[in-house]
């Protein structure tokens, strides 16, 4: 425990010495790999999403021998997402050898261990499906061969806000696929003001990411985040949680079962994240909204600010005002 | 409809039925057996009963929830009915029939409770409530039918519906769910609906015993409500008429309207037009149309000089008034003053007159009011219909002498065809020519006035009226005629007026204003003539007497024989004594020529009560409150009306099936009679029974012995216990203020009292809910629930200091709420704690010294931070208690599913 704790934390604060004024998003993405996850980050351009894809990938040595990045990090690709992008743009394509007179598969930038899906919600319908097999599955499928992947691949996509011109929305089922979605959001003024010193100062960031974890200890914690005990009136508080949210009247569109079981194996790894093998009430506090918030329709802007809110307030309180089950 | 038999759903059905329908066919006998108890039906079989009811509660239950709908319905009940029909048509007889459709609807009814019981169980998730509500409302009806009510009493009743609504409200929650038989859970589950019962049992004891003196208050009341009946409405009326008791013929007692005992004139007269009492008087013309006598109260027999009143004097010679109060005499018990018949006086022209007499309840009822000379007096019950108006009711006997009668005693008569009649009671009397040969002392005693100033001018007034004459009875017609006297113009002198008095000043002497009422103002009302002419007859010799009662008057023919009696009727004249023919009223009153009060209708007769052909004084050894029959004692009977006393005590049975209850002379039910009490048990005489007949000569004991067994009632009257009743005697006198003053201040008071303990207990409940905490505390053993009750503890007393935790997690509300106020290290605890709580790890060394630590941490820091004074005054904030447990927000989301 203490030395993966040891892992994790030098992993996120090594991350944030490149992504300033954002620990608890870092944590976020931390955890959704952890989960064996992807992660959906919707937020405006600049607001340093690449950037923490990259660092992430450089963060980690050692890459399985199939895909080795260029700059020592596990393997690490980034996709534009464009209206014209097609699917083979991402699979990759059979392309006739003239030396083995055969057509030969040559590899898309799906074959890597850390995806970034730039703008995703650009590309269209097509693509995106393509994108969310080798999501769910963790294979690729072109014409009759079946590609696997490898066991860490992760994806990072980022998505514009809905309202902007030029977007194809992901559909309901889509975004379900993502374990999580999270907003970055602005920095606050000290931040920002530290990061125009300091960053712009350092130069190129990407030469100073020190690299604190291997390929295998990733595997390792995906592991351990398994492992990590849920208690049965933590389950209980989940269940309840996720009924609700099929009974609020406001919400046209509940959770689904899939929903709940993503809840369970973020809340793990995001207890690990937090140094503990435990789950404790406060984890379903900070996870509720980013693991649940975009499996739900609301039926109007407000409901969808509040709604979410106050279950998980209400089953909170039932759980803190719980005593301790079961041990005597 | 889905009628595949499931395994698993039947194996939810019959725990189903377990959990729920059990208690419910419980709940239901309960009730029923509450029922039959106040109301009679056909069947008394309470098994049976409620072996219907639970049938319709299974047949529904079952059919709806494997999913029936109407169609199901409509068929099996139309399959039941069907039935019936068959049944009926192949049923010989008439009485078969009509038996079996009684017991079919009875049968049906419940039947179809159960039916819907069951459905609304089935379909409804909040069915409980309304089953509850319909289960009070039904005992509440049982209960209210009730006389001697008393707190237990109530508590008894509405404790078995208040278990199950409880029961049913901890149950319904998981009814929706598929429930599994574990032990552990149901267990618990059990417990805590045994604990909450038993705190409810608890609440209401502490609220018993520590308001038990308001208690009884509101009891007494409430019981004296139940007697009374429509107490306010009468109360209205009370101030409507304005009779006002202190120059009227009559005082107002608790117990209704009595005649004065003492009568002196005034100024003017009060009167009221309250029915006062009605009765049959079964004396009649040889033609057979009936013949009036004035009901007689009191005789007022001495003057008091001093207080210049009439007064009733006890150390009269041959007392002839019956001195009983019918109201101490059990019912059908008769009292014959021996005496009276003894020392009757007047044998010539003598008759026994008989009457019913019924009492309203305005009227006093601890005296007999009857015709002159009562000397028997046996109670009779008041019919069921009648006993809004009468309350008590007898039969009397009376000597009374052919020539007093309503109609000629009266002044002038009221048809001329009566004046020959009077014209031959005056013949009759004219044989009595004076009172030499009776005892000198007897008429001294009646013809004793006082004399000097006001009484010497009335002594000569009378003796120049009747100068010439020597019989008595010319001496009274010249006083008669002395106030039937017409002046030149032919117009009456004397006239009848309410307002006698020229100045309304109750200081002028009564003295001075009938020598007003003779020789200037010649007006006045009955009293003012009766006084008047008491002094000039005694002046002139004849022993004669002040007479209070009623004056009758014959209303209709429609009602033979009976006459109604108002307070307007309130009347007071004299009476004359005539050797051999004993005292004859003589009214000298002038008749009311200006106002002619407009007749009052008769009411209807209260139906004469069945001759009882046994009547038992008996004691209840045990109450069957299911058979409705009773095992009595006795050895005092009345057997075809012949009172008899056994030599030794016989115990019989009583079936009491069809039998009407009554205490206090009001009906109840039959559970108000409890094994020790006496009771006044009555059969009536009726074909259907086998009744023995009397045989003469045979010793009584015999007789009882061959009493029908059961013995079946008509009529039980639980008698007033004598205790009782000297308990009420006793806390009226202690406090007469209070017994006037019981109406709403008083009851407004208690209530009040009770709201105020309420509410103070209620302001009590953050400060027992903080003892609570800190006794778990101590008394808490491992470290696990000594950890879970300090972390109760301490987010408790950091609300209640103003520290609340709103919606964040106890983990945040410790790192940024309460370390940074008050740095008592909560936040290692909370870390400490959570693992506790979720982590399957196990204790590690230390955990229990950080527990303690900050157990003692937090309650100082707390102390010290926020002052000890005002976190004692949020103790009393209960709206800040109450958001401590309340769950926020919309939590009611939840659970809708159904």
């Amino acid at each position: 425990m203490t030395t993966s704790s040891a892992k994790l934390k030098s992993l996120t604060e090594n991350i944030e010495t490149i992504i300033r004024g954002k620990p608890q998003e870092i944590k976020y993405v931390v955890a959704a790999m952890l989960a064996r996850g992807h992660i959906l980050l919707e937020d405006n351009p600049g607001a340093g999403k690449t950037v923490l894809a990259k660092t992430l990938a450089q963060s980690i040595s050692e890459g399985s021998a199939d895909f080795q990045s260029t700059n020592g990090g596990v393997a690490f690709k980034r996709i534009q997402f464009t209206p014209d992008l097609l699917p083979m743009d991402l699979i990759g394509s059979h392309i006739f050898d003239e030396a083995k007179k055969d057509f030969v598969f040559k590899k898309g930038p799906l074959f890597t261990h850390v995806l970034l899906a730039d703008e995703i919600n650009r590309a269209s319908p097509k693509v995106q499906s393509a994108l969310l097999e080798c999501m769910a599955e963790n294979q690729i499928s072109s014409g009759d061969t079946t590609f696997q992947l490898d066991p860490f691949f992760f994806t990072i996509a980022t998505q514009n806000p809905i309202e902007m011109e030029g977007t194809y929305p992901l559909p309901a089922a889509q975004l379900d696929r993502f374990y999580m979605k999270i907003s970055f959001g602005y920095v606050s003024e000290e931040v920002e003001f530290d990061i125009y010193t300091n960053y712009l100062a350092i130069g190129n960031g990407k030469s100073t990411v020190k690299q604190v974890l291997t390929y295998s200890d990733i595997i390792h914690l995906q592991q351990e985040a398994e492992n990590v005990y849920v208690h049965p009136e933590i389950v209980k508080g989940i269940v309840r949680l996720v009924q609700s949210t099929r009974n609020h009247p406001e919400i046209a569109l509940g959770s689904s079962t899939r929903g709940g079981i993503t809840f369970i194996k973020c809340l793990k790894a995001w207890a690990l994240v937090n140094q503990r093998d435990y789950v404790i009430e406060d984890d379903i506090r900070a996870l509720a909204q980013p693991v649940l918030h975009h499996r739900l329709i609301f039926r109007n802007r407000e409901a969808s600010r509040t709604a979410l809110q106050q279950l998980v307030d209400a089953e909170v309180n039932k759980l803190a005002k719980l005593g301790i089950q079961g041990k005597k | 409809m889905n009628f595949e038999i499931n395994s698993e759903r039947f194996k939810q059905l019959i725990i189903r039925w377990a959990v729920v329908l059990l208690p419910t066919i419980i709940i239901g006998y309960i009730t029923l057996r509450f029922l039959n108890f106040s109301y009679t039906s056909l069947s008394t079989s309470i098994i049976s009963q409620t072996f219907y009811f639970s049938l319709g509660l299974l047949a529904a239950y079952s059919l709806y929830y494997y999913g029936a709908r109407w169609v199901v319905t409509f068929l099996l009940l139309w399959i039941l009915y069907w039935l019936f029909e068959k049944i009926i048509s192949r049923l010989p007889g008439e009485f078969d029939v009509f038996y079996t459709t009684a017991r079919f609807q009875l049968y049906s009814t419940l039947f179809i409770f159960g039916w819907v019981f069951g459905f609304l169980l089935v379909r409804i998730k909040w069915a409980y409530i309304i089953l509850f509500g319909i289960l009070s409302i039904v005992t509440l009806v049982s209960i209210s039918d009730t006389i001697d009510i008393s707190l237990s009493y109530i508590l008894l009743h509405i404790f078995p519906v208040v278990v199950y609504g409880l029961y049913m409200y901890f149950l319904s929650p998981i009814l929706t769910e598929r429930i599994d038989w574990d032990k552990k859970k149901s267990a618990k589950f059990l417990s805590r609906v045994v604990l909450f019962s038993l705190l409810v049992l608890l609440a209401f004891i502490v609220t018993e015993s520590l308001l038990k003196g308001n208690v009884k208050a509101v009891e007494k009341e409430l019981a004296a409500r139940g007697a009374k009946g429509d107490k306010d409405g009468k109360n209205k009326n009370k101030d409507k008429d304005n009779y006002d008791d202190r120059d009227g013929l009559m005082d107002k007692t608790d117990d209704g309207y009595r005649l004065k005992d003492t009568m002196r004139v005034n100024s003017k007269m009060s009167q009221s037009d309250k029915l006062m009492f009605c009765g049959k008087l079964d004396n009649y013309f040889p033609d057979g149309s009936p013949a009036p006598l004035y009901f007689v109260y009191h005789y007022l027999t001495r003057y008091d000089p001093v207080k210049e009143t009439f007064t009733r004097d006890v150390n009269v010679p041959s007392l002839d008034e019956i001195s009983v109060d019918p109201t101490a005499l059990p019912m059908y018990y008769s009292y014959t003053d021996t005496t009276m018949i003894r020392k009757s006086k007047g044998r010539k022209l003598r008759k026994i007159v008989e009457a019913q007499v019924y009492l309203s309840e305005n009227t006093w009822k601890h005296s007999v009011l009857g015709p002159a000379s009562v000397f028997s007096i046996q109670t009779i019950p008041v019919e069921k219909d009648f006993q809004k108006t009468f309350i008590s009711g007898y039969k009397i006997t009376s000597f009374t002498s052919e020539l007093n009668n309503a109609y000629f005693v009266y002044n002038i008569s009221a048809s001329p065809k009566l004046e020959p009649l009077q014209e031959q009671r005056h013949n009759e009397l004219r044989s009595v020519a004076g009172y030499n040969k009776i005892d000198k002392e007897f008429v001294d005693y009646y013809t004793k006035i006082p004399t000097g100033g006001i009484y010497d001018s009335i002594s000569k007034l009378a003796l120049s009226l009747t100068s010439k004459t020597a019989k008595p009875v010319d001496k009274v017609i010249a006083v008669r005629d002395f106030f039937l006297k017409r002046n030149e113009n032919g117009k009456r002198i004397f006239r009848y007026t309410l307002k006698a008095g020229a100045v309304d000043d109750p200081n002028i002497p009564s003295s001075k204003m009938l020598y007003n009422f003779l020789f200037k103002t010649h007006a006045g009302y009955c009293t003012y003539y009766a006084g008047a002419s008491l002094f000039m007859l005694r002046t002139l010799g004849v022993p004669t007497r002040f007479t209070t009662g009623f004056a009758t008057i014959n209303r209709s023919d429609k009602n033979k024989g009976w006459y109604w009696f108002y307070a307007s009727q309130a009347h007071a004249w004299t009476q004359v004594y005539f050797p051999g023919y004993g005292w004859l009223d003589f009214d000298m009153t002038i008749g009311n020529e200006d106002q002619q009060g407009a007749p009052k209708p008769d009411g209807t007769p209260p139906l004469p009560p069945p001759e009882p052909w046994l009547v038992l004084n008996a004691k209840a050894e045990s109450v069957d409150l299911i058979t409705k029959s009773l095992i009595t004692s006795f050895n005092q009977l009345i057997y075809f009306n012949n009172p008899a006393v056994l030599s030794r005590i016989f115990t019989r049975p009583i079936d009491a099936t069809l039998c009407r209850v009554l205490y206090d002379k009001r009906d109840t039910t039959f559970a108000a009679i409890h094994p020790g009490d006496s009771l006044i048990i009555v059969s009536y005489k009726d074909e259907a029974k086998k009744i023995p007949q009397p045989r003469a000569g045979v010793p009584i004991e015999m007789q009882v012995e061959a009493f029908p067994s059961p013995i079946i009632a008509d009529e039980i009257h639980i008698r007033v216990k004598e205790k009782e009743k000297k308990n009420e005697d006793a806390a009226k006198k202690a406090s007469p203020l209070v017994e006037k003053k019981m109406t709403w201040q008083e009851i407004a008071w208690i209530v009040g009292k009770v709201i105020a303990g309420i509410i103070l207990l209620l302001f009590l409940l953050p400060i027992f809910y903080l003892i609570y905490c800190l006794l778990r505390i101590l008394l808490s053993r491992d470290v696990n629930a000594k950890a879970d009750t300090i972390y109760h503890a301490a987010l408790y007393r950091l609300h209640m200091a103003g520290l609340e935790r709103e919606t964040e997690t106890p983990l945040e509300y410790a790192q940024h709420k309460v370390d940074p106020a008050l740095s008592a290290g909560f936040e290692e605890f909370m870390r400490l704690y959570l693992r506790l709580k979720y982590s399957n790890g196990k204790l590690r060394d230390g955990d229990e010294a950080v527990i303690n630590t900050f157990g003692k941490n937090i309650a100082n820091a707390i102390n010290k931070k926020y002052g000890f004074i005002k976190i004692a005054f949020n103790y009393f904030n209960l709206l800040k208690a109450s958001h401590y447990f309340q769950s926020p927000q919309k939590s009611d989301y939840e659970n809708q599913s159904l």
